[in-house]
Parts: structure tokens; sequence; C-alpha cells
């Protein structure tokens, strides 16, 4: 199993109030997998996709990623292990705008510690994989939508981790777009990497083979 | 580092109007620091040097002014006796006036010196206190109604030149001009007129009264001591030494070495301030910076940037705005001294005041820019780290 969640349960505090995002989740997906989450707004989509991406610690619970259990890490481990096995994309983009597609692709591998030109190198490689071999100076404002999540794309290649965790991927974009994205996402996996994505869009949830419905902060049903 | 550096330069450049803003501050506090230093050097090295020119061989004794008016008056008669004091070789009684001086129709007020016509040229000549003719003769023996005049006087003072050879009136009197003095920068000296002191006592009508006398002590004569004896003769005298000032030419400028240095402190502290706003611009700016990059900040820490990263991400914008400021001050402060320079050479003369930026000077300029960017980004990085990721990608 690349990522293993038990009895996992994440309470928010907002000002007085105590939110319960996750109430008891348990939940395996095992190494190379294709799975979709799915569900209402509200029903802890993106709090399971925080703690599947390290971002975040559980309340209580035990979440294993690649065997490790991220509950015990301190904020540098967790990061340590983002940089390693986590590559995220999400519905904003969020490319930096100062820097070139070539410069936000390189990024990740300039945290872990690689060399500028060998990270050029390969971030150049990974761009021509996305199909912007001719794109590598543009920044992201000069890039249409489907460029800038290819670009968001590759850049979660960077350091070929092991899952892909996309959040609403196509979220922002035409239809077109959106397919040539999912092809690119599906793609990866059929490479071997476990890819994980929330959405919305029931069609393209049910593309994935193994699908997670989740309702008020638990796993109301798991379809293989 | 370098890369860190990158970075940097990418961020600043994307807001230019903002840095550059920023960086004004800096480059501001560092300009006027550096300038302040270097003219406070500057005045320094031509005190020494006017001091080694000077020599330490003269006592002055003059009136204490209390109120506007002289606390007491000299006369010939003291500066007889000052004359016989054991040690002192020389004694030149002098009178100083500010005096009507008319040439070619215009009426001046000038500042008259009366000085024995036979000392002149011991009392102010070269080596003294570095008096040269420039054209003309120094006052002799015998000389009554002649004048020797400051560059200031020739060059300045009226809408023609005076040279040797005019006349101009001093209080009514015809004097002969029949010397001009080169430019000394001082303008004390430079705007003076000096002719026989008893010429110019009779035509100001007063008597036997001197304001300064400036005595010269025997060579190898300790001038301490002869200060000492000057200053107790003074006090049998006239009962109390209170009101005068005996002091010898190394304790004057002592003096105004002194008021050079409230000068300077007085200007540096505007500078430290001026330094102080420049990081508080540089804090202000990355507080912004960081609010700003909230989104990027939680990009960064989801595509695995350590804490340590980050806050190297943040220190090295503050620390390159300080570095930049900092240079672009220092350059400043150069341009500024040679500006000085070329000022001091046109209006006071050459070599007598040169302000130099050297390159310890420039080295420790720019090392305190870069330490007042590193502390004015260290709070504004720390709230970068600080942040969560989950909430800055929410941003």
């Amino acid at each position: 199993m690349v990522i293993r969640l038990e009895e996992v349960v994440k309470v928010y505090r907002l000002g007085r109030v105590e939110v319960r995002a996750l109430s008891g989740i348990s939940l395996e997906i095992p190494r190379g997998e294709y799975v979709s989450i799915m569900g209402p707004s509200g029903s802890g989509k993106s709090t399971l996709m925080n703690l599947i991406g390290a971002l975040d610690r559980p309340t209580s619970g035990r979440v294993y990623i690649d065997g490790v259990d991220i509950s015990g890490l301190n904020d540098d481990q967790l990061a340590l292990l983002r940089r390693k096995k986590v590559g995220f994309v999400f519905q904003q983009f969020n490319l930096i705008g100062k820097l070139t597609a070539l410069e936000n692709v390189a990024l990740p591998m300039w945290f872990a510690g690689i060399p500028r030109a060998a990270r050029m190198r390969r971030a150049k490689e990974l761009l021509e994989l996305v199909g912007l071999g001719e794109r590598l100076h543009h920044k992201p404002a000069e890039l249409s939508g489907g460029e800038r999540q290819r670009v968001a794309i590759a850049r979660a290649l960077a350091n070929d981790p092991e899952i892909i965790l996309a959040d609403e991927p196509t979220g922002n974009l035409d239809t077109s777009s959106g397919m040539a994205v999912i092809e690119l996402l599906e793609e990866l996996n059929r490479l071997g990497k476990t890819l994980v994505v929330v959405t919305h869009d029931l069609d393209f949830g049910r593309r994935a083979r193994m699908r997670v419905k989740l309702r008020d902060g638990m796993v109301r049903e798991v379809e293989r | 580092m370098l890369e860190y550096l990158r970075f940097s330069l990418r961020n600043l450049s994307h807001h230019k109007l903002r840095s550059f803003l920023t960086l004004l501050g800096v480059i501001i506090g560092i300009m006027a620091v550096v300038s302040m230093i270097s003219i406070g050097s500057g005045m320094k090295a031509s005190l020494k040097e006017q001091l080694e020119q000077l020599g330490s061989d003269k006592v002055f004794i003059l009136p204490r002014i209390a109120y506007g008016t002289a606390a007491a008056t000299l006369t010939d008669g003291d500066a007889e006796a000052i004359g016989r004091v054991p040690g002192v070789a020389f004694v030149s009684p002098l009178y100083s006036v500010a005096g009507d001086v008319t040439y070619r129709n215009e009426r001046r007020i000038v500042k008259i010196y009366g000085v024995d016509p036979e000392k002149a040229e011991a009392t102010f000549g070269a080596g003294a206190s570095g008096y040269r003719l420039l054209k003309g003769r120094w006052l002799q023996r015998g000389d009554r109604y002649k004048a020797v005049i400051g560059y200031g006087v020739h060059s300045d003072v009226f809408s023609r030149d005076v040279n040797v050879g005019n006349t101009i009136l001093i209080h009514g009197v015809e004097f002969q001009v029949v010397g001009v003095f080169k430019k000394t920068g001082d303008r004390e000296k430079d705007y003076t007129i000096y002719a026989n002191l008893d010429v110019i006592r009779e035509i100001f009508g007063v008597g036997d009264r001197v304001t300064l006398i400036i005595a010269r002590a025997e060579r190898g004569a300790d001038i301490e001591e002869v200060r000492l004896r000057i200053e107790r003769l003074l006090e049998d005298r006239k009962g109390s030494d209170e009101n005068f000032f005996v002091m010898t030419q190394k304790e004057i400028l002592e003096r105004v070495g002194e008021a050079y240095r409230v000068v300077q402190v007085v200007f540096g502290g505007l500078a430290a301030v001026s330094l102080i706003v420049g990081a508080i611009g540089i804090a202000n700016t990355m507080v912004m910076n960081v609010t700003e990059r909230t989104r990027e900040i939680g990009v960064l820490k989801a595509t695995g940037a350590s804490n340590a990263q980050v806050m190297k991400i943040f220190i090295a914008d503050a620390a390159l705005l300080g570095v930049a400021g900092g240079l672009a001050g220092v350059l400043l402060g150069v341009l500024i001294s040679m500006g000085i320079n070329a000022a001091a050479a046109h209006y006071l003369g050459e070599g007598v005041l040169t302000t130099t930026v050297t390159p310890a000077l420039a080295a420790f300029a720019l090392a305190f820019s870069l330490i007042i960017g590193v502390v004015a980004g260290i709070y504004p990085a720390y709230r970068a780290v600080k942040l969560d990721p989950v909430e800055a990608l929410r941003a």
C-alpha cells in the first residue's frame, strides 16, 4: 500500500467552533492505483487531500505514506516527504508568475538540492513530455489555461514522486483542454504513478479504477 | 546562496517601483553615513595638516568676549611687558576693527588689521601662518598710509578688482595698496586689509588699545611654560587672568577640532536616523511581500521547501535590498565626496579640505547595509515560515 489511513479524524477550530472535517476514515490505496475522490462540498475531500499530500497532520488516527506515519513528523520532515513522494496539481495551477515555465518546473528540484544545470535539463525534458517543448521560456501569464496545467503537471513530476495528487485539475479548464489534462494524468498512471484525483466531475471520476465517495467526513462507498 | 539571490532578483525586479522606493531609503542612509564620515575624516586630516604647517611656537593673547564686548582691554604696555617675559623672542600687538572702506565710490565694511609694519612679515609671513604674496610687497618699517590686502578684498569685495598701486579710503583716509596676498582658504584672512597699527588706531581713535597680541617663543623654549608665564604676568598686571585667553596655536586648533567633532556627531546622528528609516522601509516592504505572496509560500511548501529554505528565500530578498541600496549609497557617497572636494578647492583654496571614501569605509558601509537588510528581513521571513501550507494555499 502506498497510502494507508487508519481511523483518521481531523478537527479544525474556527474561532470557538470546532469543525469535524473527517470523522474516522480508513482507506488503503495500492501502489500504481488510479483513485478518484468524490463527494459534495463540505464532505471532507480537501482535508483528505491535504493529509494524503502530507500538507497537514491528522487530529487522531494514522496516515501512512509509503510506509511512513506522518502524524509524528515535524514541519521539515513533512516538507521532505512532500518533496520526494508527492506531486501536486491544483485547480488554480499555482504556478509562480514571475518564473518561466522551465523555472517553475525546476523549483522542486531546487529544494531537493539538485544542481542548476541538471535540474534545468530535466525540467526541459519534462516540459517536452507534456508537449510544451516550445514554451520553455514563457511565463504563466503568456500561456493558456491548459498549457499552465500541463506546466503544473510537469512540476509535479520534477522529483519523480510516487504519488500524483490532483485537486480539481480540470476545474478551471474548458472541455477539450480538460480532456487533454485528464489523458496526460492517466498516461502518467499507466507509467506507474499512483494517481489520486479529487473531482466534482462525475464523468472524470468514473474513469478511475477505484472510486471513493465521501459524505460528512466519512467514506460512504468505495467502488472498484 | 547564488540560487537564492537569483530568485530574489526575480522578485525584486517584478515590483520595480516598490523595490526602488525601498532602496531609496537605504541609499539615502548609506550615502549620508559615507559622506559624513568622509567629510569628518577630511576635516580631521586638514586640521592636522594646518597644525603641522603652523608650527607650534606662538602664543595668542586676547580678551575674553562676554556679551558681545571685550571683558577687558589690552594695551601696548601689556604687549611690551609680554615681550620681556623670558622665552619670548618676539611680540606683535594687533588691533582689529571692522571699518568702512571706500574704493571708487563704493563703500563696504571690511575687517582691518592694524599691525606694526616692521613686524608684519614676521607675524603673518610664510612658514608662520601661511600668508604668501600674490603681487607687490609686505608692509615695511616706516609705511604709514600703505596697505596690503587679502585675496577676497582684491577680487571680491568691490565690483572692480583692487590692485597694487590703487588707492582706498579707510574711514575717509587715503591708503595706497602695496601688496596682495594669495588665497589662503581662510575667509577671515582673505577678507582683511592689513595696515599700520598706529595709523589705524589714530583713525579710529582708540588710543593704545590692542585686540590681540601674538608672542613667538624662542627656539627650544617650552611653549607651555612660556604660556604659563604670560598668564601669570597678566594676572599680576590686571589682577586676574580670567578676562583673557592665553592660548597656543595648538590649543586654538584643538578648540576648532572640538567644534568639528560636535558637527560630526550631530551629522552622524542624522545619518544614523536615516539608516534606521531605511531599515524600517525594508521591513515594511518585506511584511507586505510576505502578505502578498502567501499563496506562493503555500506553493513553495507544497513543492517541498523546508522552513529553512523559505526563511532563506525571504532573508535573501531583504539582504539584496540592503546590499543594492548600500552599493548605490556608497557610489553616491563617493560622488558627494568628490563634489565637496571640487567645491572646497574652488571656494576655500586647493588642498584645504580633501575628503576621501577609503576602501575600508566602503566595505564597512556595504557590510552594514547587508546587516540592516538581514535584520529587517528576519521578522517577515519568520512570518513566512510560520504560515500553515494548507491555509497559505487557500489564500
